[in-house]
């Protein structure tokens, strides 16, 4: 019998020891092995993302999971450089008319498709036209019917089935090189928006030839950006070569660009760890601490997001300004991001993210912080529950606290209502569910409190306000302030960068005077990447380029 | 050689005397007990049982602490840490953010430090500590306090965390408290549909088989239909209508586990039904029910008891199921479903805290086994043999 135990714990002890041997792998080896010790770095960077797209037509999708193959693989008549500031692309320069409203493209000279065939502005046309056809489905159209003059009207025309008016429509080729577009109103951050992939130029042949399929496919899909796509094999990688007949192929010094699929976190930090691939997006939160102490391939970049709780305006409790105060004061920001979140986020007391200059001063530079500060102020928020009828929380109705399954969001939500719970004497109900089913009841207005946050579309505070403006689609707080409306309309056609700010900020300051939602912190995007691969840029808007990077050691 | 006459008597036997049984008299019960307590992991079981319930039930009333009290300053603390000796005696604790936390020797957890300063280019933090400076050098791995010549010190000494002995979660709860909070939900689930699940399995299933014929074919296949159905549908479902909470759980395993007793008692009711005093009881008049509640169950007490025990482990598994898969008890409150459920993310990081429920969730379901395994023997020595 004692033979036999003892035969047990030195199987047991062998198997942990070995065990322990697979995970001591140590993190900085590299895929480097591949290439001898004389011969040349290889310049292939394998990276490993953790959600599938959607499709990948880049006119019809909005799915961010596409995002860093569209980036890739196109490029528009502007583009970000390394900097993350708006260069020229396709587009070689541009004029922009006194009164704001006409822009006028002039491509570069020899453009080319993947395929070796002639890129011109009747290509650019024919996109426009694509994105604004309605059985196209694209989901961004909105960007091209709320600014580009006629672009609605030609819409609605080819949606109830009439010939659309050209002569109208804002967009035109006069010739092979040029390309003009008139906007219905001056939107001084519409570059920024044509820098969106949504409009990169399709190829009409490749579109025509297979409408339902075409981007399903590595032998059908034309591109026009640094890389062209070479292997698609559904569900597990797709391979982007560096593309030849880009215009700028000289500097682009990736061959080969692989991008694998491997769904669960935790098995993409084992790989990586392995030496598998170079890099991934989405880190296990749990290890963040760790890899932050220990990984130097931990990379942090700034992102133009704000994540925060909204509250429901409808709801009889909420309707008060005063309680909406409480439960935000109530909350302690620092200890949320340093010990629950144990990120590098910064605590937000306002709506639009720090990232957005004008002139070298950043658009948050001496915003108010609205009467919240870093930790809690209790005192405050228990006299104002106070003065709404609830001294200590006593006959306040339990709310329901709504999160989306999600690691991190949980513990945020479990922490909140822990907070309001010692520190106002509140009692809220946790409810959870999958995205899809969360989103839909919040945009039913289902809800008392509710996680949300908001990504920028493109680098400028106007991504932001339209959260709250009455009637928009994604004011799910149901928040209605006509004079804050009237402040946005007022700011998103102003020309004059500087005095478009001071509408903003005051807009900014009527919102957050009767807080419809609960700042929590402004996002910071980290993701691992290995030190030996350089000049990777995410930018701001969580876009990864690797147009730039090489392979160093 | 002498003989002694009065060592010899002649024996006297009497009616009374040969009917007597000389060996110790047991009733069934004693007879039971006997039995079970021979039978060493019966015993453990028992034992185990006896201690988790005093765990639950009087460990909360033990502590101050709540299962939700939340300190975001301990978060993630392991029930044991190497601290460093500091110059002056005094030990700090480097948390895996990076922080120290001042530990008393007894293993105490005291005040976090303030941090002054992270220097992100020579990757230094430095923390207010008294008059002094403690500055974290993590431009080495893994991070280490410098003492005041600047040189990287070891964490040596091993500290018991005495403030929270088996460590804290993720967002520095006590574990122990939600352990305790956690085997009470369970055990509770376990009770409550054990209970349930008797009285209804039992009297369906004794109805079914004392009645048979078609009254049985008809009930014993509305007992195959429910037990088609996949539990967790019906919590999904139940959870629809009602919300999420410890009722929807005890309902859906209420109105499901008890198909099993059912089907055990029928076949009890079955076998005993052409028995001779059931016959008796009928010639002189008992009513359907007097007959079925007290000559046929009492008679098929053991299965059903065995049944019973041998449901509770199942239940609790079945809790902690449903609640790691995120279908049970809603935050914050702690079941040893939930608790793993929360530890499973940081198992790389805190093994720790997915160790603990784990563990008590085999201890409780082992005890009930091991009582159910005795049970069985002690009652029908029969299958034994």
């Amino acid at each position: 019998m004692k033979k036999k135990l003892l035969a047990l714990l030195t199987a047991v002890l062998m198997l942990t020891s070995l065990l322990a041997g697979c995970g001591g792998t140590p993190a900085s080896g590299s895929s480097g092995s591949q290439s001898g010790e004389a011969a040349p770095v290889k310049q292939e960077v394998v990276f490993a993302l953790q959600n599938l797209p959607d499709i990948l037509d880049p006119n019809v999708t909005n799915n961010s999971f596409a995002a860093p193959f569209l980036d890739n693989l196109f490029e528009g008549l502007v583009a970000y450089d390394k900097d993350n500031n708006l260069v020229a692309g396709n587009a070689e320069s541009w004029t922009i008319s006194e009164d704001g409203l006409t822009y006028t493209f002039t491509l570069r000279d020899g453009l080319k498709w993947s395929d070796g065939s002639d890129l011109t502005a009747q290509d650019y046309l024919y996109t426009m036209k694509r994105i604004l056809t309605p059985s196209t489905a694209a989901l961004y159209v909105n960007m091209l019917t709320d600014y580009v003059a006629g672009a609605q009207e030609y819409y609605d025309a080819l949606a109830n089935g009439q010939e659309p008016d050209e002569e109208a429509l804002g967009i035109k080729a006069p010739d092979d090189k040029t390309l003009v577009l008139t906007l219905k109103a001056p939107a001084p951050y519409y570059l920024g928006i044509l820098a969106m992939y949504t409009f990169v130029p399709t190829q009409q042949a490749a579109v025509e030839a297979a409408p339902e399929t075409w981007a399903q496919s590595a032998e059908n899909y034309i591109s026009n950006g640094p890389f062209k796509m070479t292997q698609y094999n559904f569900n597990e990688s797709i391979v982007l070569e560096k593309n030849p007949n880009y215009w700028n192929a000289e500097n682009v010094k990736l061959e080969k660009l692989t991008f694998r699929f491997i769904l669960e976190p935790s098995t993409a930090l084992s790989a990586f760890e392995a030496g598998e691939i170079d890099g991934f997006r989405t880190i296990p939160p749990a290890d963040l601490p760790r890899l932050k102490a220990e990984s130097d391939a931990l990379q942090v970049a700034p992102s133009f997001a704000t994540t925060y709780y909204m509250f429901n305006c409808q709801n009889e409790v909420l309707k008060d300004v005063r309680v909406r105060q409480a439960l935000s004061l109530a909350v302690d920001r620092t200890a949320l991001i340093e010990n629950v979140l144990q990120t590098t986020d910064t605590p937000a007391y306002a709506l639009v993210s720090p990232g957005y200059s004008v002139d070298g001063v950043d658009y948050t530079e001496g915003r108010s912080t609205y009467g919240l500060s870093p930790t809690a102020d209790v005192e405050a928020a228990q006299k104002l529950l106070a003065e709404a009828g609830y001294p200590n929380g006593e006959g306040f109705p339990k709310l329901r606290l709504s999160y989306y399954t999600d690691a991190n969001v949980k513990k945020i939500a479990e922490a909140l209502q822990e907070m309001w719970k010692t520190n106002l004497g509140i009692d809220t109900e946790i409810t959870v569910a999958d995205w899809a089913v969360y989103y839909d009841s919040v945009q039913a207005g289902d809800y008392d409190i509710c996680a949300m946050g908001w990504s920028a579309d493109y680098l400028h505070p106007t991504t932001f306000f339209p959260l709250f403006v009455t009637g928009n689609v994604n004011n799910n707080s149901f928040y209605s302030n006509p004079e804050y409306d009237a402040l946005y309309a007022q700011a998103a056609v102003m020309t004059d960068a500087q005095a478009a700010m001071e509408v903003m900020h005051q807009a900014e300051d009527m919102l957050m005077a009767d807080m419809p939602f609960l700042p929590l912190y402004y996002r910071a995007t980290t993701y691992m990447l290995r030190p030996g691969v350089k000049d990777v840029n995410m930018s701001p808007l969580a876009q990864l380029y690797f147009k730039d990077a090489y392979v160093a050691e | 050689m002498e003989e002694k006459k009065e060592l010899w008597a002649p024996f006297v036997a009497t009616d009374e005397g040969r009917e007597k049984i000389w060996s110790k008299e047991r009733s069934f019960a004693q007879d039971v007990w006997f039995r079970f307590r021979h039978k060493k992991s019966a015993l453990l079981g028992l034992v185990l049982i006896g201690l988790s319930l005093v765990f639950a039930l009087a460990g909360p009333l033990m502590t101050t602490r709540s299962y939700s009290d939340q300190t975001l300053d301990y978060v993630s603390i392991p029930p044991w840490f190497r601290v460093y000796t500091m110059e002056d005696g005094t030990f700090l604790y480097l948390t895996s953010s990076m922080r120290p936390i001042q530990v008393a020797e007894d293993g105490t957890l005291g005040a976090p430090l303030v941090r002054i300063q992270d220097d992100m280019v020579t990757k230094k933090i430095t923390y207010e500590y008294g008059a002094d400076v403690v500055t974290v050098d993590y431009s080495q791995k893994p991070p280490a306090i410098l003492d005041a010549a600047g040189q990287r010190m070891t964490a040596g000494k091993m500290v018991w965390n005495k403030t929270y002995p088996l460590g804290t979660d993720n967002l520095g709860r006590d574990l122990l408290v939600r352990l305790m909070y956690g085997a009470r939900i369970s055990l509770l689930v376990a009770f409550v549909a054990a209970a349930i699940n008797l009285v209804i399995g039992v009297l369906y299933g004794g109805v079914a088989g004392y009645f048979g014929g078609n009254v049985d074919l008809v009930m014993m296949r509305i007992v195959d239909v429910i037990s088609t159905i996949p539990l967790t549908l019906y919590v999904i479902l139940i959870m629809v209508v009602m919300g999420q909470g410890l009722h929807s759980i005890i309902i859906a395993l209420s109105s499901v586990y008890w198909v099993d007793m059912a089907r055990v008692v029928r076949g009890q009711v079955l076998s005993l039904k052409g028995q001779e005093f059931v016959y008796a009881a009928r010639t002189i008049g008992s009513s359907t029910g007097k007959i079925l509640l007290s000559h046929l169950i009492p008679n098929a007490m053991g299965p059903i008891l065995v049944t019973a025990t041998m449901l509770i482990p199942s239940a609790i598994f079945m809790e902690a199921f449903l609640s790691f898969i995120g279908l049970g008890i809603p935050a914050p409150m702690a079941s040893l479903g939930t608790m793993c459920n929360d530890a499973i993310a940081a198992l790389r990081v805190c093994p720790y805290q997915l160790f603990w429920p784990a563990v008590a969730i085999c201890l409780i379901m082992f005890a009930f086994n091991f009582v159910g395994d005795g049970l069985r023997d002690a009652l029908d020595p029969k299958l034994k043999k």
